[in-house]
């Protein structure tokens, strides 16, 4: 029987994987990083740049906050005026949690993995808001260049942080690019704002020993594939179906992965069912197949919304291993 | 021309659509003519979008042109004729329990732009907040968002709060988000579901008598 870690590699490298995948039993996600100040259900806080978050109780998720008070970036011709960085610990006790973390991963079993949130272009609509930050793409273009390479240039910072102190084998990265039937934006915007920054980022952490990219965007984005794999994307977790994920696993699966196809609304609900878990389960493995495709939850985290659920689907992705392998 | 106007408009021009409009009404063309052909050009934007030609910029841009040249046209209608030129009211908001405002936000501004008045309660809106700005401001049309698959039930409490308080025959009720379909349409009792911001808009234009001009 392979390693978790073999059978992985088997599986996106077209080799001859012993059984599926188990959503992120492969990442040992170091949580730890003090990349900034999160918020916790049914508060408010506001992060190192400067932007208000809330969760109010019975959400499942923190939101930020765009009204006139709290909006960060107000005119993005004036962006300096408006952004400042966070200035990047490099005290040992911030980073003494996530390096012991790291270094107690059984790195031959698992791959010791980074966590990045938010993504950049995430970023941009969390300083001003989803409808400025869309509209400043088209009639601003220079002044969102230079945003994004600001918001790249930290993120660099702190990837350099990363590396040295955590010696990550895998990166997962979140960065959300779409609503659930379309990509925010054209590709070949994607392709001149969002593709260079990513260049950088997933090349560096690629110069300095990570082999795996992991990249969470759950939403539609099979118009942006190609760009992943430029990037360096080798796993996109949190693909929908609407992506239609068989057939980009047809397309492209020899140069990059699909984990997901299960779609985390269809299954993580308070009421959820062993039923609708076993059908959507096998709806995937079956559709998708035992290449290049981890069956996976949507949601970007070893975690479900909803008790239980995230621990049912894995023993449902077992079962359909015995069925398949 | 009225067609150089709508292929700035719908080719993402600002300026010349904006320059356009206003030396249409130096030489005299009717404001209402200009606002009709900048109707047409939101239709081609939104067919577009569907196409995935266009994506959320392009949308949302489109808009944006459409309001600066309703304000450099709006001076020269007669104001009880702009007032008029309103296809309908609506009331909007996503259901309690629920606070994703972006996708709600959307389809307010294409509706507003789209010339409907829009009256926007917010995200986790209770029920009788619904009913009591339906009794306020008479609308033709509600128009219920949710992004959370928790939503369906807020969703159908509020169209029963709507009927209980005697109001569901008199408007038309439509439901939207992520993962709303014909059976969250049908389990909430609403009247039709849209997948996006133009079918929004679609559905509204429709519900009030107004025809799509473009195939």
């Amino acid at each position: 029987m392979l390693t978790i870690k073999e059978n992985l590699m088997e599986t996106i490298n077209g080799g001859n994987p012993d059984r599926f995948v188990k959503q992120f039993e492969f990442m040992d996600i170091i949580y730890e990083t003090p990349l900034d100040r999160f918020c916790e259900p049914g508060k408010e806080v506001t992060n190192n740049w400067g932007i208000t978050f809330r969760w109010p109780e019975g959400q499942i998720g923190q939101f930020p906050v765009h009204d006139d008070e709290h909006k960060v970036l107000k005119d993005i011709t004036e962006w300096r005026k408006y952004v400042k960085a966070p200035v990047i610990t490099t005290a040992d006790e911030d980073w003494a949690a996530a390096v012991k973390h790291a270094n107690s991963v059984d790195r031959s079993e698992k791959f010791a993995t980074a966590f990045y949130a938010p993504g950049i272009f995430e970023m941009t609509h969390h300083l001003m808001g989803m409808e400025d930050a869309l509209t400043a793409f088209y009639e601003e273009p220079e002044a969102m260049h230079e945003l994004i390479d600001y918001i790249t240039e930290y993120e660099l910072a702190f990837a350099n942080e990363i590396v040295n102190r955590l010696h990550p084998d895998a990166v997962f990265h979140h960065d959300d690019w779409g609503s659930q039937r379309s990509s925010f934006m054209s590709p070949a915007m994607f392709e001149e704002f969002i593709l260079p920054a990513y260049k950088k980022v997933y090349g560096f952490y690629k110069d300095n020993g990570v082999e795996l990219i992991v990249h969470h965007a759950d939403c539609y984005a099979a118009n942006l594939v190609p760009y992943m794999i430029e990037m360096g994307v080798d796993i996109w977790q949190g693909v929908m179906t609407t992506n239609n994920t068989p057939e980009l696993i047809k397309k492209y699966g020899k140069q990059i992965s699909f984990m997901g196809d299960l779609d985390s609304g269809v299954i993580d609900f308070p009421d959820w069912t062993q039923e609708i878990i076993d059908r959507e389960v096998e709806r995937a493995c079956r559709n998708c197949g035992k290449l290049y495709f981890i069956p996976c939850l949507t949601q970007g985290g070893d975690y479900s919304s909803f008790p239980g659920v995230y621990e049912a689907v894995s023993e449902s992705i077992g079962r359909m291993s015995k069925k398949m392998f | 021309m009225s067609t150089d106007l709508i292929n700035a408009i719908a080719d993402m021009d600002d300026v010349k659509a904006v320059e356009l409009a206003e030396e249409m009404l130096q030489k005299g063309s009717n404001p209402l003519e200009i606002l009709s052909g900048c109707q047409q050009a939101m239709e081609i934007v939104g067919k577009r979008y569907e196409n995935k030609e266009y994506f959320l910029p392009e949308l949302i841009l489109g808009g944006e042109i459409l309001k600066k040249i309703s304000q450099v046209v709006k001076p020269k209608l007669e104001t009880e004729r702009s007032e008029d030129k309103k296809l309908g009211k609506i009331v909007f908001g996503t259901v309690a329990g629920d606070i994703h405002d972006i996708g709600k936000d959307i389809v307010v501004f294409m509706l507003e732009v789209n010339g409907f008045e829009v009256h926007d309660l917010g995200v986790d809106v209770p029920s009788e907040k619904f009913v009591e700005k339906i009794k306020e401001v008479n609308p033709d049309i509600v128009g219920l968002s949710g992004f959370l698959t928790f939503a369906f039930d807020s969703m159908k409490d509020t169209v029963d709060a709507i009927k209980a308080a005697g109001y569901r025959d008199k408007v038309k009720i439509m439901i939207g988000g992520g993962t709303v379909t014909e059976d969250v349409k049908d389990y909430a009792g609403a009247d039709a579901f849209g997948e996006d911001a133009m079918a929004a808009v679609a559905l509204a234009k429709k519900w009030v008598g107004v025809e799509q001009n473009v195939k």
